[in-house]
């Protein structure tokens, strides 16, 4: 997506942040900035991941095709994580379609490179690690969420995943995407987004939506966008 | 289930074959007896009773039928797929333990002090929402391991652990785990592929929950079950089974009752039989498939294992 408002927005990768700093140079030295644009097909499901990416200021939607123009959004990728797990597995493709959602710069590394230095640095192992830890925490809390919680709610929580990656509360979206991301019909969505915007809590016009009252959308989303923060923070504090 | 002896077929390579026989025998130096009632609403016709022996005790020549029958740490595949020195290095940390139908291993959130590699069990993995329901995420049997997040530097499990079908597992104590892992050898090499796998049906069933029906969610859950099991057959209840796939009880009963109306399942007093394989797999919605396929592609040895072991026959004949 198009962010609206190119705000304060992050240089640096929040995973890799977290390596001492001799390694963490070493490994922004050995990867390339890149331009990722939305829109954008990294992997397609199956297909060979040729490059590991630590998002900057984009963000990285993982998404499971369901045969037809069906998909479903299982995982979001920005600088506070990275694309191209499997390969910290030791695997070479990727399971799912990775989608540039958020516009914007990342780092990413070869993955031959990025196999070599998991196996030579423990740090990025440990790191690497408890990064899948927290996905797999989140993939949990999309399979309970996509069963038990109501459109408005999910509507609310990847709204404010997606503003916290996108570092911004305003940003471009057509209720089509959502409708992709969420897995649900268009009119779902209509529905869902009409009901929040009578509460104040976003305004949507002409593409553009703006989060209003961030406390407030908060009530209205599940308690899994709670949930994920804090095992973010648990796991890496 | 036919011949209704009591005995417990799910967990055949344990219980069904030793039909007590072994049981008073000198050689059974550490033999567990095990009454068991199911407490999952299943009422007395799940009571069982099964005795096993460990395998040490086998050591001195067992006749064949007890060395078939006897709990080995490699029915589970990924012990199996461990190399001679890693193993030896794990084995003497391993214990038996008896896992019962609807025990919870682990409670969400909550430390972890062992990991399980089942055998002759199967682990559902559940998601828990605040208001106490849940949902099944991810199915382990002798395939993985249950217990992975302690690697990834997780204390905790961010799922709840709850044993779908009573049966055998080893488990490992916390620590050998993590000083094994940490080694960066085959345990390490082993224990991330199956991650991999795990977070691709973890994927696979949020997609499921969230796009099919309870009819589909049932077939590819009996499916993704007795792969896990020697027999087709698992004993159940409709309730543990709604509570699984997160739907109401009728939900399950009405499913369950069209598999049977069609030949496809029998469903008696708790236990579930498979009749018709190909037609369970034609009714199942893709999700099984694309589960299977990922952990064949990503654990090569487990089908073959799973071919040896059991002598299935290829899947998808019908297809």
């Amino acid at each position: 997506m198009a962010r609206a408002a190119s705000a304060a927005t992050p240089r640096t990768n929040r995973l890799l942040d977290q390596l001492p700093a001799r390694e963490r140079a070493r490994m922004i030295a050995a990867c390339e900035e890149v331009e990722l644009d939305f829109g954008d097909v990294i992997d397609e499901a199956g297909g060979t991941i040729g490059h590991v990416y630590f998002p900057t200021s984009s963000f990285i939607s993982m998404l499971v095709p369901m045969g037809g123009t069906s998909t479903l959004e299982v995982a979001l990728a920005g600088n506070e994580g990275m694309y191209g797990l499997p390969v910290a597995f030791g695997i070479p493709t990727s399971p799912m379609r990775a989608l540039v959602q958020g516009e914007g710069p990342a780092l990413r590394m070869n993955a031959a490179t990025f196999r070599r230095e998991i196996a030579r640095v423990p740090a990025l192992r440990a790191c690497v690690d408890r990064y899948i830890y927290v996905v797999m925490s989140q993939l949990i809390q999309v399979a309970g969420c996509n069963r038990f919680h109501l459109v408005e709610q999910r509507l609310a929580r990847w709204l404010l995943m997606t503003a916290d990656r996108a570092h911004s509360n305003t940003f471009r979206i057509t209720h089509e995407f959502l409708a992709y991301m969420l897995g649900v019909r268009r009119v779902g969505i209509t529905e869902a987004a009409s009901a929040l915007q009578d509460r104040k809590l976003i305004t949507y016009t002409r593409g553009l939506l703006t989060i209003l009252d961030r406390k407030g959308l908060e009530r209205s989303s599940c308690a899994c966008y709670r949930t994920d923060l804090t095992t973010y923070s648990r796991i890496f504090n | 289930m036919p011949g209704g002896n009591g005995g417990f077929e799910g967990c055949a390579s344990v219980a069904g074959s030793y039909g007590g026989t072994l049981a008073p025998s000198p050689v059974s130096v550490c033999s567990v007896t095990h009454i068991d009632i199911a407490r999952a609403g299943g009422g007395l016709e799940s009571v069982r009773e099964r005795t096993f022996v460990r395998a040490e005790a086998h050591n001195r020549g067992p006749p064949a039928l007890a060395r078939s029958a006897m709990p080995n740490p490699k029915e589970n595949h990924l012990l199996a797929a461990l190399p001679a020195a890693e193993y030896r290095r794990l084995r003497r940390h391993l214990t038996t333990v008896d896992m019962d139908l609807g025990q919870v291993v682990y409670e969400s959130g909550r430390p972890l002090d062992f990991v399980y590699f089942p055998t002759t069990c199967i682990v559902s993995l559940l998601y828990v929402l605040e208001s106490g329901a849940s949902a099944e995420i991810a199915v382990v049997g002798n395939e993985g391991v249950v217990g992975i997040s302690l690697f990834m530097g997780g204390e905790t499990t961010p799922s709840r652990a709850v044993v779908q079908s009573a049966g055998c597992a080893y488990r490992l104590p916390a620590k050998v785990m993590k000083e094994e892992f940490s080694r960066g050898g085959a345990l390490q090499h082993l224990m991330l592929r199956y991650t991999q796998a795990l977070i691709t049906q973890m994927a696979q069933t949020a997609v499921c929950n969230r796009h099919h029906s309870v009819d589909q969610q049932l077939c590819r859950w009996l499916l993704l079950s007795i792969d896990r099991l020697t027999a087709p057959e698992i004993v159940m209840t409709q309730e543990l089974i709604a509570n699984m796939l997160g739907v109401r009880r009728e939900g399950v009963t009405e499913a369950a009752g069209k598999l049977q109306k069609a030949g496809v399942i029998s469903y008696r007093r708790g236990h579930i039989k498979v009749l018709d394989r190909p037609s369970l797999e034609e009714m199942s919605c893709e999700c099984y498939d694309v589960v299977r396929r990922e952990t064949d592609r990503l654990l090569p040895f487990h089908s073959a294992t799973l071919t040896k072991s059991s002598g299935k026959s290829p899947r998808r004949a019908a297809r």
